[in-house]
């Protein structure tokens, strides 16, 4: 009996690489310049500060090629930000959730509609000046690696998770 | 049947529970406090000559003070059972209700300390999935209203109630004391060296610190510096110490498994294992069937050798996963026999085994070997930075080849047998583990792959379950994909309570 059930079921596997993959709203690349932008701010002021008051002549003498390593470092993490933003897809099927992102790490993540546990939207302060929300899903145990899909519109994470809640209870 | 208690209306525990109670808050109380009694006993008689009886008055009135506590913690503890479910009320001036549903109730626990034992009494208590603590702990039951109360959870969570026909009242597995004894024998004898040294350094640094704090360290510093100082001058010394650790890690190994292994006994419930052990402290858990997540079967080329096994079974957890490591349930010293009866209690196996072994890609060979080394030439690098001397790099040659064994082992047990319905993971070091699980109870599912691994068109899989994470790395990315769509399909085709 089992023989049988296997053979058919193989083939028909709904298949994940098929799934058609949303990109995330185009406006959350501006949240995340902005995020970049405070971030940087708030460092270099530190740097300032540490060049000013309290690196010994010694260490300033390599002040210069200590701003341009902070300069690199920034700039490829900027680089890396702005080229992984068009790898930051979801998919919704039937069944469950998905999202995908990372150029150089890839990682995929699906999460069965029946397993959640329960689903979260909320709106970070600079998110929401674009209208954007994030959304996060948690099943039982150890839930610190669950799915989060970052900068969708407010109206759709809040579709979504109508759609999951009355799925969960299905 | 002895369900002659009524435990439909709030009821407490036995009255010798105060004394359990009490004895617990002295003993909390000296735990804290140890480090400073020990210091006031040690000049005793200087402290005493200036508060002189006031130490007694003092003494006697926390011990009253406690009693006190200990009868209101008594008072108001009230439990009932209704509805199906356990309520319990708690709290002096907080008062605290907790229900719990029967449907929810991962194991029970028949816990006995020496107290307990002495007077008579069982400790219950009741363990969720929820919060990382127990929920429920019940200090002192008489054996029959333990017992009453036991039928009563156990009866109404069972969901399919068919009959006990079968005589339940042979033990599966009993291990004898010479049974632990080969099991002790046989343990990871590095691996409980390192547990008792690192909580005899938790020690030591405790003592260090109320000492320091009270600006005496001379005499401790002088101590460590001399004996150091022969260390290095004695090859004799360094000998006996190598004996000495020898026989602390043998010692630690034997004193861990009777401790907590004593006397086990294993009995198979329609829906249920229960299992006995412990020394000092009997416990007693009632394992759910199907509130276990996935089990481990483990051996070491040791025990493989008596061909004795250990099996652990995990439960679903919250939050972080090593906050109840302590809570994990293991059974030592099955022989292979009792190994398939548990697996085959638990799920169908037999066909996942049939199944033909899967290796990593030999990417993981790869990638360990890169990380490994890579490791293994900064902590070098360090070292040499920090002795200067050319003579460190002589222990490559025994350093090398040993990592290299290693890996090697290491590789060679990764491996997966993957069915319609169960996923068999083998994995170890030293240690050989095979993990069951069943493929229906994945939480989600999460796929990486590096650039790195996407030229070599491999993948990294990782299962999360209720009870943590399920890695199976670097197999082939069509594999993986294939694996990642069954499991889905699995998941969400399937009906029946995952937890």
């Amino acid at each position: 009996m089992t023989d049988t059930f296997q053979n058919n079921t193989i083939t028909s596997f709904p298949d994940i690489t098929k799934t058609e993959f949303k990109n995330i709203n185009k406006l959350y690349l501006k949240v995340m310049l902005i995020n970049f932008s405070l971030v940087f701010m708030l460092f270099l002021i530190g740097l300032i500060v540490l060049h000013q008051q309290v690196f010994t002549p010694e260490i300033n003498a390599f002040i210069i090629a200590i701003y341009l390593l902070f300069l690199i470092v920034s700039g490829s993490i900027l680089g890396y930000l702005l080229a992984s933003f068009a790898k930051r897809k979801y998919a919704i099927r039937e069944k469950d959730i998905s999202y995908q992102e990372g150029l150089l790490v890839k990682r995929l993540t699906t999460v069965p509609f029946s397993r959640i546990q329960h689903v979260e939207t909320d709106e970070k302060p600079i998110s929401r000046i674009f209208g954007l929300s994030s959304l996060s899903v948690y099943t039982a145990g150890d839930s610190s690696d669950d799915l989060v899909i970052k900068g969708i519109t407010k109206e759709e994470a809040l579709q979504i998770k109508e759609f999951i809640t009355t799925k969960i209870n299905e | 049947m002895n369900n002659s208690f009524d435990f439909s209306n709030f009821s407490r525990q036995s009255p010798k529970g105060i004394l359990v109670i009490y004895t617990n808050l002295i003993y909390k109380v000296i735990r804290v406090t140890w480090l400073l009694l020990f210091l006031i006993l040690k000049d005793f008689s200087k402290v005493f000559s200036i508060v002189g009886n006031y130490i007694y008055l003092g003494l006697v009135v926390l011990l009253l003070l406690l009693l006190a506590r200990a009868y209101l913690i008594y008072k108001n503890f009230q439990f009932k059972i209704a509805d199906e479910r356990f309520i319990l009320k708690q709290g002096i001036l907080k008062k605290t209700t907790t229900s719990i549903p029967f449907h929810r109730i991962q194991n029970i626990n028949f816990k006995q300390n020496i107290i307990q034992q002495i007077i008579g009494v069982f400790e219950v208590s009741v363990e969720t999935a929820g919060s990382k603590k127990t929920e429920i702990a019940i200090k002192a039951l008489s054996l029959e209203k333990a017992e009453a109360l036991k039928e009563l959870i156990s009866k109404n969570t069972q969901f399919n109630q068919h009959p006990t026909e079968k005589d339940e009242t042979k033990p599966l597995i009993k291990i004898g004391i010479k049974e632990l004894f080969k099991v002790s024998l046989t343990e990871n004898h590095l691996q409980n060296l390192v547990l008792f040294l690192a909580i005899i350094l938790g020690f030591f640094q405790q003592i260090e610190q109320i000492v320091s704090s009270l600006g005496d360290t001379a005499l401790f510093d002088g101590f460590i510096e001399e004996s150091t100082n022969a260390l290095s001058a004695s090859f004799f010394l360094v000998t006996v110490l190598l004996f000495f650790l020898t026989f602390i890690a043998l010692m630690s190994s034997f004193v861990k498994i009777f401790l907590i292994h004593f006397n086990l006994t294993t009995y198979l419930k329609d829906d249920s294992f229960e299992i006995n052990q412990g020394l000092f402290t009997k416990k007693t858990t009632i394992l759910k069937k199907q509130k276990v997540q996935n089990i481990t079967v483990s051996t070491n080329p040791l025990k493989r050798f008596i061909g004795i096994y250990f099996i652990t079974f995990k439960q679903a957890v919250s939050g972080k996963v090593n906050v109840k490591k302590n809570k994990l349930i293991r059974i030592v010293g099955c022989k292979a026999e009792q190994v398939a009866i548990i697996k085959q209690r638990l799920f169908d196996a037999t066909d996942v085994e049939n199944e033909e072994k899967k290796y990593p890609d030999g990417y993981y060979k790869r990638r360990m070997f890169i990380w490994v080394f890579l490791f293994i030439t900064i902590l070098y690098s360090f070292l040499y930075l920090i002795f200067q001397q050319i003579e460190i790099l002589y222990s490559t040659v025994f350093v090398f080849p040993f990592i290299i064994f290693l890996i090697l082992k290491k590789v060679k047990k990764r491996f997966y047998k993957i069915t319609e319905t169960m996923l068999l993971l083998g994995s170890g070091l030293l240690e050989t583990h095979h993990t069951y699980f069943e493929i229906f109870k994945v939480q989600n599912i999460k796929m990486k792959q590096t650039i790195f691994q996407k030229r070599s068109n491999v993948a990294d899989l990782i299962l999360q379950t209720a009870s943590g994470k399920i890695k199976i790395p670097c197999i082939q990315f069509k594999d993986a994909i294939e694996i990642y769509n069954h499991t889905l399909y699995k998941v969400e085709t399937s009906k029946t309570s995952w937890m």
